[in-house]
């Protein structure tokens, strides 16, 4: 018996009615699974990435997360805070209802921008007067 | 009527997630709801966590999980170790009420144990048994 997570990654143009910039190319990562101490490392890995690449700002779509631990909590926050260094965010969406438990147990609820839906936390990302 | 179920283990990362399996059947079994299952596993999860990496330090060892099952009533965990005796009370605090940049990770794991069960009792160097850490958690 082994914990298993998939970390899928896609992208969200956003929207801008700018005239001078186009919206943010945003990455999403998709993350199913367990997110315990055996797994963290693949959601680890991904945000690095992303956000090596120069992403200002990631959704992390976790509809599929079954389960997770401080082990994964410690990574979000880590992550969140090297995003919001270079003015970016790592926005969470679609939590079940015992992921969002654990968050608020440690209170993350207050500290994360959470979105019901992946669609909710794209259009806050879309700059459209 | 109470019953009881045991696991032993060898104390490796991997084998968390039977130990978590093994808990969160019991606890189904018990009358627990889903949210309680979650928060009675990821107590165990945490705990165990803590007895490979600071009990045991990366050494060998094992783990016995003793699972007491009142039905509807309540659910203990007992978790054994023979690694050092890890004494939560020398781990600084968590406080969930800290800003992104002030928010310190120290304690999270315990800070998660605490909140998921009622009862948390550790016990170290106990003759004939070794570290036992006993949790309760009611209906």
């Amino acid at each position: 018996m082994k914990a298993t997570l998939s970390v899928r990654e896609t992208s969200y143009q956003a929207k801008s009615t700018s005239h001078e910039a186009n919206g943010l190319n945003v990455p999403i990562l998709t993350v199913s699974g367990r997110l315990d101490a055996s797994t963290v490392s693949i959601l680890e890995r991904a945000l690095i990435r992303t956000l090596l690449q120069g992403a200002q700002v990631v959704i992390v779509e976790m509809s599929g997360v079954t389960y997770i631990s401080s082990s994964g909590l410690r990574i979000l926050l880590s992550a969140r805070r090297q995003a919001r260094e270079r003015g970016g965010d790592v926005l969470l969406s679609s939590l079940s209802s015992s992921v969002r438990d654990v968050l608020d147990m440690v209170g993350f609820t207050v500290l994360f921008s959470i979105y019901r839906s992946l669609d909710d936390a794209k259009r806050t990302l879309d700059r459209v007067d | 009527m109470a019953a009881s179920r045991h696991l032993v283990v060898p104390a490796e990362p991997d084998q968390i997630v039977k130990l978590a399996t093994f808990v969160a059947q019991a606890a189904a079994d018990s009358g627990f709801d889903s949210l309680q299952i979650n928060r009675i596993e990821l107590a165990v999860d945490e705990a165990c966590s803590n007895i490979i990496d600071h009990a045991y330090g990366g050494a060998k060892g094992i783990i016995r999980l003793e699972v007491e099952m009142v039905p509807h009533r309540k659910l203990t965990v007992i978790l054994i170790d023979q690694g050092k005796p890890f004494d939560p009370d020398h781990i600084p605090d968590y406080s969930p009420r800290g800003s992104l940049d002030t928010i310190k990770v120290g304690g999270l794991g315990i800070h998660l144990m605490r909140q998921a069960m009622d009862d948390i009792c550790y016990e170290f160097n106990v003759p004939g048994v070794g570290n036992r850490l006993t949790m309760t958690k009611r209906l």
